[in-house]
Formats: structure tokens, C-alpha cells, sequence
């Protein structure tokens, strides 16, 4: 009763070998790997000065990165990287026919459930994306397809624990 | 003659317009690929679609092997390709707090933008969980900052730091995915579930 | 006896296997020059990307930047008496000592050569640079500039445009932060810094790649 394997989607061995492609031509032609949290920083550095531009005078990891990017923090790299992965996205979805409107949960919990632990997922990534400098793509993905050690660690450190904590979570996947 | 943009051959501009191609090449294959599912992300972890698995050291292993041929073919100056930093503890702390968001949220950052794209609502909570994340950490930064900066060690390559020549490296890492895979396949059949 | 099936698993792993021990089976790409030829070396000086302003310093010593290593090029007595935060010494004259080739030549670290002026940090970047070492750089204008434009920071006039402005403001909080502020008009540039040394205009961009999700 193999019934996990859903014939819409891509053979995952073939999406993996087009990643790595995607991978390659970032760092064919700009010299770096992909990344996803770092244009949510631009954006919340670029909200920050925008809303309270004495806070974001008088502290220094806001200051640091507006003057890594000239003082323009939404015109990077990464922030467009991050433009193309939504229409990408979308325009796979419209391929596929994958476009609803839906809370993806397991039926056995609440949506409600799966909502609140997706906002302390996701405050909990966003916060170690920043301390881990990168994300799984930024950090993990982009660090190994270079070998850099942080990058190898980097991964070890996110699935390692997330298996680790897969016992206590259960309930919310299976 | 690559990296382009670093060796001057396309312009600064047209770097941030191939940004974009490159970002939809990537979204579109994550999505295809099932990442817009946090329940196929999570089933690595159950051992029920080990999806992720897969694509990520293929794609991992596809672009370690591309980089190194396409140095061996003086395609790609390596030495001009940007290998992240390493600092020990803000990698493995970071890594850590990242592990428990991916499994209480299953997403990480990029594949949320995709889920987002062909409508999960889950995936809007989950990023507007990602905005509130970073900027408390920009607001803790000088707390967190004697952390974040500890045990610098450059850019090594994984390939330095165990002495190993680079080919034969990717050829260990390779054996151990294929070794991955086999057992993921195995697992898969091991922990069916329903169809979701 | 099962018959082995050619899952797109199976036909991956052999791919990926035979490719992983051909790329293990070639010796390391040696297509780059080790050693610089002296055209090339000339190229890179005419075209001054051995240069960091004094601004970029100050700003990587206010921040922190791990990666900056300084280094003061001037005899041991002249380093004791003044050097900049963090500089370690390596005179001229022991450049090629074998003592210090690991800080001179490796990947990790930015290193910037300094001196008074700019001709000696000159001399021990054309040096190295020769033996194929990256990551070496001159700051620009040396001590001197250093001090004129970083410690004792001349005010623009009112009419100024705002980048100026902005720059000065700068200057003078790094100056405050390093501890400046007209006190260190140093005795020991005094010699050098009369006779009038050109400034050097930085034109080329250091080479290095911005990555990563920061």
C-alpha cells in the first residue's frame, strides 16, 4: 500500500538533479548560492528604518546591514531571488493545477492547531536563520553544493534536531 | 570566465534580473517537487515521504559535482565563488533553534514562499511567524551578538578541514546519500500513510 | 534470484557514483596561476585594486569584522609607539620570514598592509602578491591618510552635499569610537606626513563575492 507516492508531483530524484542546476547556474553567474531568510531581513530591515529610522540608527545589526547594501536594503540579490521563487511557485501551481486556498493539516488535529504551531515555527526559524547566518537554503543547501563546513554542520544541526524533537511533535503529522 | 558577475562579464543589473530567473527556476522546482506541502516536508522525519531527502543531496550532490567539473573544464574560477563563513556555535545554535521551527512548523524559509504562492494558509502564518523571528533577533542583537560573532574559523571547505583532496570528498558524500536514499526507500514502505 | 530493478533510485546512485569517482580520480584544477607574472602584477597596480580606503577600514574596525587582519609594515619601534586596533607587526624586512607566511598566505582573513605612507605597504604587497598570495591589501594613503581623514576629520563647508555630510559624520564618530579626536596628531608621522605624499585614488573594487542569507 504504497499510496504516498503522488504521480502529480515531480520524481523526487529528478527535482533534485534541476535544484542542483538551479544551484549551479546561481553560483555560474553571480558567485553565490540561494537563499531565502536573507530577503526577509532586507524586508524587515527596510520596514524598520522606514517606520523608526532612529531605532534603526542606534542599533547596529540594522545599521550593519544597511551599509553592507548601500544604504538600499531591498535592492539585493536575494530579495529578487525571493520574487522569482513566489512566481515560480505560482506558475508551477498553475502547471499542475495545485492553486486552492487551503489550511494543510493533519485531519486527526484542528486547523486552528496546526496555525499557531505554524506561527511558533516560523518565529523559531526566523530566529535561528539570523544566529545560523542562512537558512536551509542559504546556509545548508548553498554551503554543501560548496563545501563550506558551515554549511555541512548547518545541516546536520537542523535535521539532526528536528529529528531528534520528531517524537514529541508527532501528533501534528501523523 | 564564471563566476559572470564577479569577473565583470554581466553587469551588477543584469545579475539582479538573473536573480529573479534563477529564483523562479527555483521555486518552480521546489514546488514541483513537493516542498509547497508541509505534510510531505514533515514525513521525513516520520519516515513516511522522505521526499526531502532526496531532493536535497541530489540537488546538494548535482551542484557539488557541476562545480568541481566545470573547475576542471576552467569553466568556474572557485576561488571567486563565495563559500560561507563559518562560526562554530552560531551554526549549531542556529541550527538547532531552526530544526525545532521545521518541525513544529514544517517549513523552512524557501519552501513557505512556495506554499504560500499556490495558496496554503499555513504558509502565510508560518512567514508572518518567519518577519516576527528575524526582527526579534534584530532587536536582541546586542545580546545575542557575542554569540553570533564566537569561534570564527574563515571559510573552510569541508575538504581542508578533514585534509581530504575535493573530489574524493563529493565521492564520500555521494556514498552516504546513495546509502540515504536506500534507506529512506525502505522507510517509505516501512511507515505507509494514507493518502494526504 | 530477484532481478534488480532500474528505479530512477538505482539509476542516480550509478550515475552519481561513476561521476563522483571520476571527479575523486582527476587531480585538483591547476589551470590558475600560482605565480603572478610581473605584467599581471603591473595590471593590477595600474589599476589600484590593492587599495581599501580608510573609511572601508574604519568601518570594518567599528564593526568588528572578524575577518580584518591588520598589518603594520613599519620596523618594530614605529609599531610599539603607535598602531592601529588589532594590527599585528610584520616588518618589511621580515616579510619572507617563514614565521609568518600562514598570515600572509591563506583564505580566511582580509589582510591589510599599512605603513606610513603608501610606498612601503606598496613594497610588501608587490611582494607577496608575486608569490600568488590573495586576500592582501594596502590602506590606501597609509597612516597618514588615515589620520587627515579618519582621526581629525576636516568639517565640510555648510554647502556641502549630503553625502559629504553623511561621510563626515561618520569619521568623527569612528574617530570618537578609536579613541581620536585631535589628540593623536602623533609625533611619529610628523617627518613623513610634511613631505607631501599623493594620495593614491582606489579605483578597483576588491573581488570578493557577497553571499550567503545575511
Amino acid at each position: 500500500m504504497n499510496t504516498v507516492k503522488d504521480p502529480k508531483y515531480m520524481n523526487p530524484y529528478l527535482a533534485g538533479v534541476l535544484l542542483g542546476l538551479v544551484v549551479l547556474a546561481a553560483n555560474f553567474v553571480s558567485g553565490r548560492g540561494l537563499g531565502a531568510s536573507g530577503a526577509i531581513k532586507s524586508a524587515i530591515v527596510a520596514g524598520v528604518e522606514t517606520i523608526a529610522p532612529k531605532h534603526a540608527e542606534a542599533s547596529s545589526f540594522y545599521n550593519n546591514f544597511s551599509k553592507a547594501h548601500d544604504g538600499k536594503p531591498m535592492h539585493s540579490w536575494l530579495v529578487y531571488q525571493m520574487l522569482g521563487v513566489i512566481v515560480g511557485g505560482f506558475l508551477s501551481g498553475v502547471f499542475s493545477h495545485r492553486l486552492t486556498w487551503k489550511v494543510e493539516h493533519n485531519p486527526k488535529i484542528q486547523s486552528r492547531t496546526r496555525l499557531i504551531f505554524a506561527l511558533g515555527g516560523g518565529i523559531l526559524f526566523g530566529l535561528g536563520s539570523q544566529l545560523g547566518r542562512g537558512c536551509t537554503s542559504g546556509s545548508a543547501l548553498s554551503g554543501m553544493a560548496v563545501l563550506s563546513l558551515g554549511g555541512f554542520i548547518s545541516m546536520a544541526a537542523i535535521f539532526g534536531t528536528a529529528f531528534m524533537l520528531a517524537y514529541f511533535f508527532r501528533k501534528l503529522w501523523i | 570566465m564564471g563566476p559572470l558577475v564577479v569577473n565583470e562579464i554581466i553587469s551588477e543589473n543584469s545579475n539582479l534580473l538573473l536573480a529573479f530567473f534563477i529564483g523562479i527556476g527555483f521555486g518552480f522546482v521546489l514546488e514541483q517537487g513537493g516542498f509547497s506541502s508541509s505534510r510531505k516536508l514533515a514525513g521525513v522525519f516520520y519516515g513516511y515521504d522522505t521526499v526531502v531527502l532526496k531532493v536535497f543531496f541530489t540537488g546538494a550532490i548535482t551542484a557539488m559535482l557541476g562545480l568541481l567539473f566545470f573547475s576542471l573544464f576552467g569553466w568556474v574560477d572557485l576561488s571567486l565563488v563565495y563559500v560561507n563563513e563559518t562560526y562554530l556555535w552560531s551554526s549549531i545554535v542556529g541550527g538547532i533553534i531552526m530544526g525545532a521551527g521545521f518541525i513544529m512548523g514544517g517549513y523552512c524559509p524557501g519552501t513557505s514562499f512556495c506554499g504560500a504562492a499556490i495558496g496554503k494558509i499555513d504558509a502565510y502564518i508560518f512567514i508572518i511567524g518567519l518577519f516576527i523571528g528575524v526582527f526579534i533577533f534584530g532587536e536582541g542583537f546586542d545580546l545575542l551578538e557575542p554569540l553570533f560573532m564566537a569561534e570564527f574559523m574563515g571559510s573552510p571547505r569541508i575538504s581542508e578541514f578533514f585534509g581530504l583532496a575535493e573530489g574524493v570528498t563529493v565521492l564520500i558524500v555521494i556514498v552516504a546519500a546513495v546509502a540515504m536514499f536506500w534507506i529512506g526507500e525502505w522507510a517509505e514502505k516501512k511507515f505507509p500513510r494514507e493518502k494526504y | 534470484m530477484k532481478n534488480i530493478k532500474f528505479t530512477s533510485r538505482v539509476i542516480l546512485s550509478i550515475v552519481l557514483v561513476s561521476l563522483g569517482l571520476l571527479i575523486a580520480a582527476v587531480p585538483r584544477n591547476t589551470t590558475t596561476p600560482f605565480k603572478l607574472s610581473a605584467e599581471q602584477i603591473l595590471d593590477e597596480l595600474k589599476s589600484g585594486t590593492q587599495y581599501l580606503e580608510p573609511d572601508a577600514i574604519a568601518q570594518m574596525i567599528v564593526e568588528k569584522d572578524p575577518s580584518l587582519q591588520l598589518i603594520d609594515v613599519r620596523s618594530q619601534s614605529e609599531f610599539e609607539k603607535f598602531s592601529l586596533p588589532g594590527a599585528i607587526n610584520i616588518p618589511l624586512d621580515n616579510l619572507l620570514s617563514p614565521d609568518f607566511q600562514d598570515i600572509l598566505n591563506q583564505d580566511a582573513m582580509t589582510n591589510v598592509l599599512y605603513a606610513n605612507g603608501s610606498t612601503r605597504a606598496n613594497e610588501a604587497w608587490m611582494l607577496i602578491r608575486q608569490l600568488g598570495y590573495h586576500n592582501n591589501y594596502v590602506l590606501a594613503g597609509g597612516l597618514n591618510l588615515w589620520f587627515e581623514t579618519i582621526m581629525n576629520p576636516q568639517a565640510p563647508s555648510t554647502t556641502s552635499s549630503n553625502d559629504e555630510i553623511a561621510k563626515y559624520d561618520f569619521r568623527k564618530g569612528t574617530s570618537q569610537a578609536l579613541g581620536g579626536g585631535g589628540t593623536l596628531t602623533t609625533s611619529e608621522n610628523k617627518e613623513s606626513s610634511t613631505s607631501a605624499v599623493p594620495k593614491p585614488k582606489p579605483q578597483g573594487k576588491k573581488k570578493t563575492v557577497k553571499g550567503g542569507c545575511s
